[in-house]
């Protein structure tokens, strides 16, 4: 173990810190409502703190870090288009504007007002597949920075992450949205400390023109495969997957549930935007911080008589425990772990909320009782970590991590960003084309990871043909139907 | 350091790290001021809360 008692005591304290904020707040929850979006009471600065941490998890540090391994510093060109993106629907308000004004808990609550009660059931569905099929890799990632970058014995992975877990649940299921609002403030803070603190010592470490003229030699030399610079190089992403990228983007931020659970609770719309064109920016620090590291690490790990780790996603964290120094390395796993515990929080609250308000409440022929919807859906939190556990054991990557990560975000991304769009700004759609866009934009996700493997299937045809199809299926279907029989209710104003 | 791609990526990278540092003060102090108003606003008694 490369940890300190010093280190063990900034762990400790910064978890139980966690744990004691967010059970404090649980008395202030009456209902479903303040469970799941707090009352519709958060205002801009802790939506941003909120947005940032929940997206921003020990995942996404871990797969940022490997694209900065494996093509340097324009790696981080997804964050570029990330910041570009949310700082334009925070701009102009597009879809999240009427979202917000609609007042529903979830987006597909909003398909029924437009387009009925089984669209939005079968939404609801593909909402909770491809989140927590998406999910599903966040523990066996997050135990991997752990593992490496603490040293600890590769087999207290499964028993750490699932304590880990359980302390996430206990404040999730018992405070909802309040309590993932208040431990993400926390997390934030420690995150950002941590986050700054290992940059700047990276730097330290590597020199910043050291770096540069090492990725350019690796180039070069051919050791390193893509180049280190620009992100349009066929090498690199290329022009085709960047576009993917670009539409990806608009959809995660304009469809995403956790991002717009953060829209749901925010005091109105223009709240909302606000908090949207503020954390804009973050996004680009997002990839190109672990970038750096995981850049910093390839260089460490081919240079003289070092052997590079022959799976590409612990080079960071192993990397990491050899330059950061006792107390820091302490701060630093606490950051991370904020990281990974604020994800998890937001995630597992926002797919049980969609659970219950989207695919269970509508077949009930008696609505609960407050107190037995809170319960239920405390009892679906739980519920999500089990399947968390189950499935982050057992599956095993296709292919890169964040490869993975936005296909299973397409299979409802691409075919619910339709219905959105469609449904709030072309009158003629209508449920067919619905069906037909949930149905086919699932397919060329669903292809990829099942038999993405075997067929040798880039993930940008199967990511950006899902888009293709959903859109196809949304206007062949409305045109060829009857239009809707009434016209569809006005926009939100 | 002539490479416009690697000027690009030096601006944003060390901006990023300003920016970091700048929001974990920022957000710091006013999110901890949102939290004791949304506290508060919760806290209060809502209709059709039982009488005491």
């Amino acid at each position: 173990m490369t940890l300190t008692p010093l280190d063990w005591i900034i762990i400790l304290v910064y978890l139980g810190g966690c744990l004691a904020a967010g059970l404090l707040v649980r008395r202030y929850v009456r209902g479903v409502e303040d469970f799941a979006i707090a009352g519709r009471e958060m205002d801009v600065n802790l939506g941003i703190a909120s947005l940032a941490a929940t997206e921003l998890g020990l995942v996404t540090i871990m797969y940022t870090a490997q694209l900065g391994y494996e093509k340097g510093l324009a790696g981080a060109a997804i964050g570029v288009i990330m910041c570009a993106a949310i700082w334009l629907v925070g701009r102009t308000g597009f879809v999240i504007e009427p979202l917000r004004n609609a007042g529903v808990l979830t987006i597909p609550q909003l398909f029924e007002k437009r387009f009925g009660g089984r669209v939005r059931w079968l939404a609801g569905l593909f909402i909770v597949l491809g989140g927590l099929l998406n999910m599903g890799i966040f523990l066996r990632l997050g135990g991997q920075f752990l593992v490496w970058a603490t040293g600890m014995p590769p087999n207290w992975l499964e028993w750490v992450m699932t304590a880990l877990l359980g302390l996430v649940l206990i404040y999730t299921a018992l405070g909802g949205m309040l309590s993932v609002l208040v431990t993400d403030y926390l997390q934030f803070l420690v995150m950002g400390v941590g986050i700054v603190i290992t940059s700047v010592l990276v730097l330290m470490h590597t020199g910043w023109l050291g770096l540069i003229d090492g990725l350019n030699t690796a180039w070069a030399a051919g050791t390193l495969k893509s180049h280190p610079f620009n992100p349009l190089h066929s090498s690199n992403f290329g022009v085709g997957y960047l576009l993917w990228m670009v539409v990806t983007q608009i959809a995660v931020a304009t469809t995403w549930q956790t991002q717009v659970s953060r829209v749901l609770a925010a005091k109105d719309s223009a709240t909302a935007k606000r908090m949207y064109r503020r954390t804009s920016f973050y996004f680009v620090g997002r990839y190109l911080l672990p970038g750096l590291w995981g850049a910093a690490a390839f260089l460490y790990f081919h240079s003289a008589g070092r052997t590079p780790p022959a799976d590409t996603l612990n080079a960071m964290p192993m990397y990491l425990s050899t330059i950061l120094p006792m107390g820091i390395i302490g701060l630093v796993i606490a950051a991370m772990l904020a990281a990974e515990m604020s994800t998890d929080s937001g995630y597992m609250l926002t797919w049980a909320t969609v659970i219950y308000n989207d695919l269970i409440s509508p077949c009930l022929k008696q609505p609960l009782s407050p107190r037995g919807a809170l319960m239920l859906t405390r009892g679906l939190v739980a519920g999500i970590s089990v399947f968390l556990l189950a499935y982050g054991l057992w599956y095993q990557l296709p292919g890169n991590a964040w490869d993975y990560l936005a296909v299973t975000g397409n299979i409802y991304l691409a075919s619910v960003f339709a219905l959105l769009v469609c449904g709030l700004y072309w009158p003629r759609a209508n449920a067919a084309g619905a069906y037909a866009a949930l149905v086919l934009g699932a397919i060329g996700p669903l292809t990829f990871l099942f038999l993405g493997k075997k067929f040798a299937i880039a993930p940008e045809v199967a990511g950006a043909s899902s888009f293709g199809l959903a859109f196809l299926g949304m206007i062949a279907g409305s045109l060829l139907t009857r239009a809707p029989a009434k016209a569809p209710a006005p926009l939100p104003a | 350091m002539k490479d416009p791609f690697v000027l690009f990526w030096s601006a944003l990278l060390f901006g990023s790290i300003l920016w970091y540092g700048f929001l974990v003060f920022y957000i710091g102090l006013k999110a901890g001021c949102e939290i004791r108003t949304l506290l508060k606003t919760l806290g209060r008694p809502r209709p059709g809360d039982p009488a005491p």
